[in-house]
Order: structure tokens, then sequence, then C-alpha cells
């Protein structure tokens, strides 16, 4: 699956994150969180699981994370990557 | 709930609410979005092209998350509206209510600090790592229409006094006017490399509403755009000279500073006659 063009879903409230995609050469995740010491690590491993359900490889994923729980991770990444022409 | 201000009241209690809190209302803008509460506007935020400006939330309501809903309203409406990159200018004592909402630092003065919306600089750079030389290499700006066709006369004489140099074509009229001088210009320059100078001399889109009236906008302008040129553009592309075309001097301090050279673009006649020495 590639995306066609730049996507975003959420927002930079407490407990959301903002979710931007845009095309690029290869795989890049970039995360920025409130909780970025304790976190990165669970909020990539769950960005790269929905990456891999859906076969995307080719594009850059900017996070900004204000403390959002696993399901709005999901929820809004998802919405990008339709936003962005990825998913039919 | 945070909605586009569209009609007369709601750009008239916008107005009222940012001059209320100290700031100066500016016009010209894209999109104005605010936050209501019981009838109340409590939030307002504006952007105009790539910059977000005039952020205000009601004194009695900070604090809370106003600020970021107002915020990623904007961030929101500037990439759907193909914005490359956003940027807030603002006094440097707000700037860490920015920087907790994922804003970066690029540059500071007095009175001003210049911030952009994730990483975007970084992004920029990786993506110009091609057009990157070795040596001792200098640089020009063309940016402006009154200025660019006698600069881009000169390319060839500044081109002799460094080992490459990078044109950087910024500007509205970049892609239509400048490109293409500064691409004549350079043709048959060996060590003449043009560069889409991107969004990084942001100069004319500095905001003021956050400054006093009779606050010297056109030096700030400069001082914000030199310091991010001298402090990331310039090691990048390993730059050690700069042909001034037209900037004030308040940035050759700046530039000095960060071991650039400032040098005026050399006189066609006046450097053949002396065999381009550099």
């Amino acid at each position: 699956m590639n995306i066609q063009r730049r996507g975003q879903a959420g927002t930079m409230q407490s407990s959301d994150l903002m979710v931007i995609v845009e095309p690029a050469e290869a795989l890049a995740i970039e995360i920025e969180s409130t909780v970025k010491k304790q976190f990165e690590h669970l909020i990539r491993a769950r960005i790269e699981a929905v990456l891999a359900r859906h076969g995307a490889e080719r594009l850059r994923v900017s996070i900004n994370d204000r403390g959002a729980l696993d399901y709005a991770i999901e929820a809004r990444l998802t919405t990008a990557l339709q936003r962005a022409g990825g998913l039919s | 709930m945070i909605m586009q201000l569209t009609s007369r009241p709601d750009i008239a209690a916008a107005r009222a609410l940012i001059e209320h809190n100290g700031l100066r209302f500016e016009p010209a803008f894209d999109a104005l979005y605010g936050v209501h509460d019981d009838g109340e506007l409590i939030a307002v935020g504006a952007r105009a092209g790539n910059v977000l400006k005039m952020l205000t939330v009601a004194a009695a309501r900070r604090g809370g998350s106003l600020l970021g809903e107002v915020v990623s309203a904007l961030v929101a409406d500037g990439l759907n509206a193909g914005c490359a990159t956003l940027f807030i200018y603002t006094k440097p004592a707000l700037a860490h209510s920015f920087e907790a909402l994922h804003f970066t630092p690029l540059a500071a003065c007095a009175e001003a600090v210049w911030l952009e919306f994730g990483h975007g600089l970084r992004h920029w750079l990786a993506a110009q790592q091609t057009l990157r030389r070795p040596g001792a290499n200098g640089a020009l700006f063309l940016d402006s229409l009154t200025l660019a066709e006698a600069a881009a006369r000169q390319i060839p004489v500044a081109a002799q006094r460094v080992d490459h140099l990078y044109v950087f074509v910024a500007g509205d009229a970049a892609w239509n006017e400048l490109l293409p001088l500064a691409r004549q210009a350079s043709r048959g320059v060996g060590n003449a490399v043009v560069v889409d100078g991107g969004p990084y001399r942001n100069g004319e889109a500095v905001p003021g509403y956050f400054l006093p009236a009779d606050a010297p906008l056109a030096r700030l302008r400069a001082e914000l755009d030199a310091t991010v040129y001298a402090a990331h553009l310039a090691p990048f592309f390993g730059i050690v000279r700069h042909f001034a075309n037209g900037e004030p001097d308040c940035t050759h301090a700046i530039l000095a500073a960060h071991g650039i050279q400032p040098a005026a673009i050399p006189s066609a006649n006046r450097s053949t006659s002396r065999g381009g020495n550099r």
C-alpha cells in the first residue's frame, strides 16, 4: 500500500495525538510525546503494527502525542492513512 | 467546540478578545478559528499563509486545553491548504507554550522567537543532500525582483571567489521569475549550484501583532532570517562567505558570529580587472 498525498488526523489536546503521514522513499517514524521517555517504544510498536497490517512501507509518520491511549493511536493513524489515499 | 469564524460579529468578537489581551488584530488572514463557551468567545487564532498568529486565550480560561485546541485546528487547516510547513512567531517568554505543542524553535532575537511545527527544517535539509558540495563555499540570495537581475549578473564573478557558489532562490516570485533567471545566469558557471531556498527566508510573513506598534519589524525580520540561515543552512552547505544582496547591515554581525564572512557582491567590471581574486 502506498499513500498518494499527505494525510492528517487528530488534535494536540490532552489524551489525544496528531498524526501526519506523507509519502517518502522509505519508512520513517518520528515520535514527539509528553510521555516519550516512558512510552516511546510502546507507541512505536503500535504504529508499526498498524502500518504492517496495511502493508504501508514508503511513508513518513509524524506523531505528536499528548498521552493518547492505544485505541486512539490506532484510530488516528488509520484515519490519516485513509485521508492520504492509502486505504480504500 | 472550535469552529471557523467567518461572520462579522464573530470577527468583531475575535478582534475584541485579541486587543483586550494586549495584542493587535491583523485583518489579513486565510482562516480564523475560535472557541465559544455559553456564547462567549474564549479562544481564537488565525492562519495567514504558513504563519499561525493572533493566538489568544481569555485570561480566565488559560491553563487548560484551549490553546492546543486552537493550534490543532489551525495546523490541520494549514496542512489541508497545502502548506509545506507552519510557523509561529511569538514573544520569547511564550515560546514554551508552543514547544509543548511540538513546535521547534528555529531562531530568536530580543523581541521574538520563530518556531516551526515539527521538524520541517531537518527534513528540508535532508532533501537537499544531493546539492551539498565540499570546500569553502559562498552563497547569494535571489529573493527580490528589484535586485535579482543585478545580482544574477554577478553570479559568475562571485563564483570565482569561492569553491562553490550556492544561489538560493526564495520569495513569492521564486518559481515563475527568479528560478529561470538564476538558472540562466548560472549556466556555464561550473561551480554554481541553484537551490530552492525553501520556506526558511520568511521575513516578509513575520507578523507584528505581538509587538509594540513602533517595533523595528524590518530589523527583526532580517535578524530572524539571518539566524536560521547562519545557524542551520550555512553549516549544512559549508558556506563561509555570504554575498550580500540588499540585506540590512544588522545581519552582518549574526553572520560573522557564525563564521560567515559578509561580502559585497563584486562589480563585474572591477572584479574582472582584479582577476577575480578570492
